[in-house]
């Protein structure tokens, strides 16, 4: 009869424990998702979408119609020729650089391995080696 | 201070740079100011200056500049110039790393040494087992014959480097000057040739050989000018108006392919809106079968913006091949040109289309076809010629390609000329027709007048009977649906649509990995 009460009574500790535990981390998980609750939430996130497209709107939005050049060191400011003239030569270079495919136009870094996967270098390596003496 | 050893170089450290610097700067003159200003005379640049021109600044390291030829004949030993005609290292162009030489025609004439050969072989060896492409600008008046048969051995060196190297890292030649006897073989084993006019000149054997031997009286312009190798030879891929032209269709020619065979070639930030449509594709094509138009038209407006570059413009104008960008992505394009001979193929076309293809597979450049091709040119002059072997180099190429590859028929396609140019059975991986699409064995007169001959020569109204017939094949064939139904063609699309289905197909095929049965080398029909 001892034994019996003794069982039960390990049982019950044990068990205890067990849900014990079980409870214990219930309220921090409750805790830490209060927590986490407080941060940017859906709504915000939204909000701040917006906001970003509108910035970006403002970027690319057309410039004004007549944009004013005035010299830093308060001298004349230049002939409208001439600033359409490094306009179109900025402009040219540009295309220049584009067409020559130079860094600042590229989007990636000729010989890395950002765009050629395993799958495309595993198989050009076996393009190149197709003959592989049969082991013995 | 350590006493100087007996026997041994007493100078100091300073007169030792003294003597370096010196040496350089001695190296820096080249032929000297006198040949120099002939050089500027003649309205070219010297090589230093061509360098300078085609690098990035201060990105150019050279090597072997002090080296000297060891002869004393013929005058030789008072000839001594540090880097002896050549000026030879890498350098990078565009941020991307190259291996450039220089023939100085200011020294000795650019005369091709042993000296030479070396320095230029060393770079070709480095540039191999780098990876970098290799450029050689040449200018020089030939062998060195002062050196006798070392100079032709000389040649032998570079010809097997450029033979090693080909389909590895890409070769680019440029022809500023004179380019004689055996030195227009290296440059004919480079990947692309390209000349500047009116200063530049190819031939084998020179105008006074020619004349002692053949009677003909020729000039150096008539013989291997920029006009003979550009529009009949095909020798020259692009012909500049001059130097710095040249220079920079090399730069821009660089940015089309890799830095060898095993990486992509440069991908371009896209500039060009994927989805664009353009709505005037859908009536580029006239309706009258028989009315010419550009393909360059249509390659101007499926294709990224302005990107087209094309190789061989004057070469077999029949067709067009040349490089774009898709998406910022390199792609080759081969195209018939129904405006001119209405797009047939003959053997300078056949060549020429051969030819782009295996570089465009040697160096991962999707292929992209379009076809409007009534068939081979008929005739004895092509027949005797050997149309069947050089058209039969087409069919080779497309089938030996590894690369995605993709076909539009925007007309015609027709018999052979069909099957060669990248049909299903090419190992094309997507065919397209436009609606206007004829895909059929030959054209519809010749084809009822084989089929119902008797029947019409038996006829009450031959011409009425014929016309039925006609009728009748037309809309039997010619039109994409009926190789459509058979799986030759993929999808028939809208022209404006053509970009975008580039586009997708290509973005799935970016991955494509094929191999061909392991051999040694097949049996280009050459």
């Amino acid at each position: 009869m001892d034994d019996l009460g003794f069982g039960l009574w390990v049982t019950f500790v044990g068990m205890g424990l067990v849900f014990g535990l079980l409870v214990a981390l219930w309220l921090l998980l409750s805790l830490a998702l209060r927590f986490e609750a407080r941060g940017p939430g859906a709504a915000d996130e939204r909000r701040a979408t917006d906001e970003a497209r509108l910035a970006t709107g403002a970027a690319v939005a057309p410039a004004p119609e007549r944009i004013a050049i005035r010299p830093t060191d308060g001298g004349p400011p230049p002939e409208p020729a001439l600033v359409a003239a490094i306009g179109v030569a900025v402009a040219l270079h540009a295309e220049s650089r584009r067409l020559q495919a130079a860094p600042a136009m590229r989007s990636y870094w000729p010989g890395s391995l950002l765009f050629a996967s395993r799958w495309v270098s595993a198989g050009r390596t076996r393009q190149s080696q197709s003959w592989h003496r049969r082991p013995r | 201070m350590a006493a100087a050893r007996p026997g041994g170089d007493h100078r100091s450290v300073n007169d030792k740079l003294e003597e370096l610097r010196a040496k350089r700067a001695r190296a820096l003159e080249g032929g000297g100011p006198e040949r120099i200003a002939q050089q500027h005379a003649r309205g070219k640049l010297t090589a230093r200056e061509r360098l300078a021109l085609l690098l990035d600044d201060n990105s150019f390291q050279e090597m072997g500049a002090l080296a000297t030829h060891e002869e004393t004949d013929f005058g030789l030993a008072d000839q001594r110039f540090p880097g002896d005609g050549v000026v030879a290292g890498f350098g990078k162009i565009n941020g991307r790393r190259v291996a450039a030489f220089a023939q100085d025609f200011t020294v000795l004439g650019g005369s091709f040494s042993r000296v030479q050969s070396n320095k230029i072989s060393r770079i070709q060896d480095l540039a191999l087992e780098s990876g970098v492409p290799l450029i050689g600008l040449n200018d020089s008046g030939g062998a060195r014959i002062q050196e006798g048969v070392a100079s032709l051995a000389a040649y032998g060196e570079v010809f097997v480097r450029n033979v090693l190297s080909s389909g590895v890292i890409p070769q680019i030649s440029l022809i500023l000057g004179p380019c004689a006897g055996g030195a227009v073989y290296s440059p004919a084993l480079t990947d692309f040739v390209i000349m500047a006019r009116g200063t530049s000149s190819m031939f084998l054997t020179g105008p006074d050989v020619i004349e002692a031997v053949t009677g003909e009286t020729v000039t150096i312009e008539e013989l291997g000018g920029s006009e003979v190798h550009e529009a009949r030879s095909g020798v020259a891929h692009l012909v500049a108006e001059d130097e710095r032209e040249a220079l920079e269709l090399l730069k821009r020619l660089l940015g089309y392919l890799p830095q060898n065979n095993n990486e992509d070639p440069p991908q371009v930030v896209p500039y060009d809106p994927a989805d664009r449509m353009d709505e005037a594709l859908n009536s580029i094509v006239p309706e009258d079968e028989s009315e010419a138009y550009d393909v360059r038209d249509v390659i101007g407006r499926v294709f990224d913006r302005d990107s087209f570059f094309e190789i061989h413009p004057a070469y077999a104008p029949n067709v067009v091949v040349g490089f774009a960008r898709l998406d910022g992505f390199s792609v080759g394009i081969v195209a018939s040109q129904p405006s001119v001979m209405a797009g047939v193929l003959d053997i300078d076309a056949s060549d020429k289309v051969a030819r782009f293809i295996r570089i465009c597979d040697v160096y991962n450049i999707p292929i992209v076809t379009f076809v409007d091709c009534p068939g081979f040119l008929p005739g004895l002059d092509q027949e005797f010629q050997g149309i069947i072997r050089h058209g039969a180099k087409i069919i080779y190429a497309y089938c030996e390609a590894t690369v995605p590859k993709i076909s539009i028929v925007t007309r015609k396609a027709m018999g052979g000329a069909y099957v060669a140019m990248s049909s299903r059975q090419m190992r094309t991986d997507v065919a397209f027709a436009w609606p206007g699409a004829q895909i059929a064995v030959m054209g519809a007169d010749a084809a009822v007048r084989i089929l119902y001959g008797r029947l019409l020569r038996s006829a009450d109204d031959p011409a009425a009977a014929a016309a039925e017939h006609v009728r009748h094949y037309r809309e039997m064939f010619f039109n994409p649906y009926r190789a459509a139904d058979v799986g030759q063609i993929d999808e028939v699309i809208e022209p404006r649509e053509t970009r975008p289905r580039l586009i997708r197909t290509l973005e799935l095929l970016r991955t494509k990995v094929q191999q061909n049965p392991p051999r040694k080398h097949g049996l280009f029909p050459v």
